[in-house]
């Protein structure tokens, strides 16, 4: 408090701004490099699915070729491995975001005695290894009975993830739900709404966003999940699998195509409508 | 001194330089209008197999003759082959149509029975399999497939712990005909009534010549040396690594006892102190060779005749105090749905003509008889590649890992274990 | 039933409850009982499995033959954990109070990665990273690197690989307690204390700093006074040029909330991370996901395996818990207040 009370004020102002215009241009440098940064394995990625390899393996630059784009499917397996991934990874996000959004509503809403255990319950999963995830698991899928109650397969490999994705929805939907204006709630009970039409077009609409966020979460959370769905595939192959199978010999290009496929189609769809949101907000000005 | 050398008398096959023979880039190009051709042909082959009723070149086979639905009737569950065969085996193991994208002789398998294969390249390692599969076998139920395909040690363990159907060789004359000899009588398994063996390897010393030179002893493994100290990869494989070992210390790994594990282990761990070894890899070591960040190598030949043409400046060779011999074998485990039609697909396989064009993609060392000879006709260069039909002088100084109790596997997996970081 | 419901209010929770939690019992703390009574066991694959009270030794064995392990992962996951921090926390303040109209766009940015198998991420930094590769190779024609000189299968690169894996794990929670300060707060503590804290910044960078670059030079082993030396005086270039009071006294400890949650969610994973080690490390940086691995599905030794993931599991909550005491009351974990 001294040390400012001494200070000449003039001089220091002129000081100070510039000291924060260096701060924003070293920071929005430091913003650049460090996208790079996360963006250069990407770019490798897709920089190597149009490589021309002579032989197997995909970790040397050998040439240019679109051959793999042509034909980005034609790997045996391939196919079969990235539908199984999708259609699990779409399927587990709905569910595992239902019954999540529901716990997280109730942690942050209601008082209830059970409370820290429920807390506990949802952060246990995340401190466990996943091979300690995928194993027990296998075990019991096995001991239950086995065929025909629970045969390996995409079902149990469902389980797992939505069993997996719960905790990580339940944190990100009470992260938004923690900073909700109670108030608005209220206001639209004052005039007339019972509770669930109070939910349904007054709280709903604003955690949507979080409810998103921790969807699309989940849902890459499901689609690169690799130790966990090895344990529980039994006889099917997902994408991280075939990957990790075929990278003992060499990754086919194929794999690198689909990789850069899924990326940009993760991008554009963000990109839409982030667009649209962009020019909506124009719009209403 | 080992059975491969009586065997290999049979082939007419002349090895001056290994050098000259390795196949060049275009092999990989080669390869496909092989498959092409081959599938071609062999179709053609079958068709005239099963119109006339008697194989031309091939044993007399009731299978291979036999019309789709035929086939005798076996004991067990699943009484006349049809329907479908689940089969997991490692990747890269099947003779596979790049352009078509399908499995040829799978297809050609389907059209002479009808029964369809359901092949799923989902080994990825022998461990990590049984795990999968552990529970259901122990639990007495099925594990949903009808055809494992398993490193020899596994199959041993399997046929140990008494979770392989056993094989109703009447339904498998291919199999029984062509089986070379020296895959016969193997202790744990003596009358192969519980495995077929698919593909052999071997473990030696794959290299940068242009780096190292040309290097013919284990010992280049253990001394440093500044063209490769700290770019030496050792397999994670545990029979390879201290196999290997234990043969540049000139004991038997045929007989493995603790004391020689012990002396393996410690001469491994003075490598590792040293900083000579980089890491201890699966198949990923040929990646490191064919980026420069690993010169030297304990390696597979099917791998490196791969990675030749990657990058042609790769070598593979059994060194003076020679190599491994492993097998992979096929085998039923037990609650298999379909166990004949099972039996028809390991037997299939046996047939010269099917084996040869595996071993033409695959290229590793076949344990059918004959397949040489169809391959001097088919492609000559594969036939003449030292790294699949290895000289008899090679063989003869390949060793395969001998068999351990359980209480020894578990002693040998932990010093392993330590010194590979894990223990 | 809205009538009941009202006379019934408790009832509301627990239906809210109950099908995450059901799913989560069957399917976690089941399979989860299973594994710890596995973790008594004694004997082998072949021999059979037999429980017995008496072999709670399993846990102090295991737990001493791994120790080297253990003490392995806490510095690397710690060491990526304070690295992931280093990085994302000015990644996160730029997005947050000079993103505009960009936010969501840096975010996804940010996130984007994730879309792409981890295991292709991982490999590309293998390829990136090669002796010989695109990264290393000129400078080693120039001469400023040594021939022999690797990134890769060193413990540098096991903790990069680890700290670039969970660096949106550490951001994104960051970005939110940032973007929840009320900006009036800052502007007001802008106003009240003159600009950037020059001195004592510049004196906290270089200790900080100092320490930092010490500790990270013995985890990576490289000569830690080389490495405290430099990190001391990038510290200190960093405190004397953006660290003010306004950022210490206000904003810092008001994101607090938000570094707790992204340290946790880096570091616990990180924890029991084994494919880093394997993929990009050599057989001194195996860390304990490693051992459990290898103990689970090499050598069957599932008593062992099962103490050794409770031990993990129990050491990472230990952590948790004076993690959370540290930083202040638990009303952290729920971000109020």
């Amino acid at each position: 408090m001294a040390r400012t009370a001494a200070a000449p004020p003039v001089a220091s102002g002129r000081a100070r701004r510039a000291a924060r215009r260096v701060d924003s241009a070293s920071l929005f440098v430091y913003t650049g490099l460090a996208v790079v940064y996360l963006l250069l394995p990407v770019f490798v990625i897709v920089l190597f699915s149009f490589n021309d390899p002579a032989g197997k393996s995909n970790f040397v630059w050998q040439g240019f070729t679109l051959e793999y784009w042509a034909d980005p499917l034609g790997v045996p397996g391939l196919p079969q491995a990235v539908s199984l991934s999708l259609l699990i990874a779409f399927v587990s996000t709905i569910v595992a975001t239902a019954l999540g959004t529901l716990i997280g509503i109730a942690l942050v809403r209601y008082e209830f005695s059970l409370r820290g255990a429920t807390n506990a319950l949802i952060f246990i999963p995340m401190a466990t290894p996943e091979i300690v995830l995928g194993a027990s698991l296998l075990t019991m899928f096995v001991s239950i009975g086995g065929p025909p109650f629970f045969p390996l397969s995409a079902v149990t490999i469902l389980i797992a993830h939505i069993m997996f994705n719960i905790s990580f929805v339940v944190v990100t939907v009470r992260a938004r739900l923690e900073g909700f204006p109670r108030h608005l709630e209220e206001a639209a009970m004052d005039l007339g709404a019972n509770e669930w039409t109070t939910f349904w077009k007054v709280t709903f609409p604003l955690i949507l966003p979080g409810i998103v966020a921790a969807g699309l979460l989940a849902f890459s959370l499901s689609i690169d999940d690799f130790v966990i769905t090895n344990f529980t595939a039994g006889k099917v192959q997902t994408f991280p699998m075939f990957i990790y199978a075929k990278y003992r010999i060499g990754i086919p290009v194929e794999v690198n195509v689909i990789g850069t496929l899924i990326f940009a189609i993760a991008v554009g769809t963000v990109g839409v409508t982030t667009l649209a949101r962009i020019r909506a907000d124009a719009r209403a000005r | 001194m080992t059975p491969q050398a009586r065997a290999h008398e049979e082939q007419a096959i002349e090895m001056a330089n290994y050098p000259e023979s390795i196949p060049t880039p275009t092999a990989l190009t080669r390869r496909r209008f092989l498959a092409a051709g081959a599938v071609v042909g062999f179709g053609g082959f079958l068709a005239a197999c099963s119109t006339s009723g008697s194989g031309a070149t091939t044993a007399p086979s009731a299978a291979a003759s036999a019309a789709p639905s035929g086939a005798p009737a076996s004991a067990g569950a699943g009484a006349s082959p049809s329907g479908k065969v689940a089969w997991a085996n490692w990747t890269y193991y099947m003779d596979t149509d790049e352009e078509a994208k399908t499995f040829p002789t799978l297809d050609e398998f389907t059209k002479l029975h009808g029964i369809t294969v359901e092949y799923s390249e989902v080994v990825d390692d022998n461990n990590s399999f049984f795990g999968q599969i552990r529970p259901a076998l122990e639990a007495n139920q099925p594990t949903g497939w009808d055809i494992v395909t398993l490193t020899d040690w596994m199959a041993q363990r399997l046929i140990r712990l008494g979770w392989t159907e056993e094989l109703d060789l009447a339904n498998m004359p291919d199999f029984t005909a062509n089986l070379k000899d020296e895959y016969k009588g193997l202790a744990w398994d003596p009358d192969m009534k519980h495995h077929a063996p698919w593909q052999s390897g071997m473990t030696g010393l794959g290299y940068d010549v242009d780096v190292t030179g040309d290097l013919t002893s284990l010992d280049t493994l253990f001394t440093a040396d500044p063209r490769w100290t700290g770019k030496v990869d050792y397999l994670s494989e545990m029979r390879d690594a201290v196999g290997l070992t234990m043969l540049k210390l000139g004991l038997d790994p045929e007989k493995p006892t603790t004391a020689d594990n012990d002396a393996a282990i410690a001469e491994i761990q003075k490598a590792v102190d040293a900083g000579i070894v980089r890491d201890f890899k699966g198949n990923a070591y040929a990646e490191d060779l064919k980026s420069g960040d690993a010169t030297l190598s304990m390696a597979w030949s099917g791998d490196m005749v791969q990675a030749l043409v990657d990058k042609p400046s790769l070598r593979f060779t059994i060194a003076d105090q020679g190599g491994m011999l492993w097998t992979d074998n096929s085998m039923i485990p037990k609650g298999a749905s379909n166990k004949a039609g099972a039996e028809l697909l390991l037997d299939y396989y046996y047939i010269p003509d099917v084996a040869a064009l595996v071993t033409a993609y695959v290229n590793y060392l076949t344990p059918v008889k004959g397949v040489d000879a169809k391959l001097l006709e088919m492609d000559p260069e594969i036939a003449k590649n030292p790294l699949i039909f290895p000289p008899p002088d090679v063989v003869a100084r390949l060793h395969v890992f001998g068999p351990l109790t359980e209480a020894d596997e578990a002693y040998f997996n932990e010093t392993f274990a330590k010194v590979t970081g894990v223990g | 039933m809205g009538g009941w419901l009202k006379r019934h209010r408790w009832v509301v929770p627990y239906a809210l409850l109950a099908p995450g939690v059901l799913w989560l019992v069957l399917f976690y703390v089941y399979p989860g009982i299973q594994m710890f009574i596995s973790s008594f066991w004694s004997g082998t694959l072949e021999t059979g499995f037999t429980f017995s009270l008496s072999n709670w030794t399993n846990y102090p064995e295991a737990l001493s033959a791994s120790s080297e392990q253990f003490v392995r992962s806490i510095l690397y996951a710690g060491a990526a954990t304070i690295l992931t921090f280093l990085i994302a926390y000015p990644l996160a303040y730029t997005i947050a109070f000079k993103g505009g109209r960009y936010k969501a766009l840096l975010l996804f940015l940010v996130v984007a990665p994730f879309f792409t198998s981890f295991l292709l991420r991982t490999i590309s930094w293998k390829i990136l990273l090669a002796d010989s590769g695109i990264l290393l190779a000129p400078l080693k024609a120039i001469g400023i690197l040594p021939p022999e000189f690797r990134l890769l299968a060193e413990p540098i690169a096991v903790v990069s690989g680890i700290t670039y894996n969970f660096l949106p794990f550490m951001t994104l929670p960051i970005y939110v307690s940032l973007e929840k300060i009320d900006h009036r707060l800052v502007e007001a503590a802008k106003d009240l204390y003159a600009g950037p804290w020059r001195p004592g910044g510049a004196i906290a960078g270089i200790v900080l700093g100092g320490v930092l670059g010490g500790v990270l030079g013995y985890i990576f082993e490289y000569p830690v006074p080389i490495w405290a030396g430099v990190w001391g005086i990038a510290g200190g270039l960093i405190g004397w040029l953006f660290i003010s009071e306004s950022f210490t006294r206000i904003t810092f400890p008001l994101s607090l909330p938000g570094v707790f949650a992204g340290s946790l969610l880096t570091f616990i994973p990180a924890m029991g991370d084994y494919v880093n080690a394997e993929f990009l490390g050599n057989p001194s940086t195996r860390m304990i996901g490693n051992v459990i691995q290898n103990k689970f599905l090499v050598q069957n030794d599932y008593p062992e395996a099962s103490a050794l993931s409770f031990i993990l599991m129990a050491g990472i909550i230990v952590f948790v818990a004076i993690y959370a005491r540290a930083l202040g009351t638990e009303a952290l974990t729920t971000g109020r207040g």
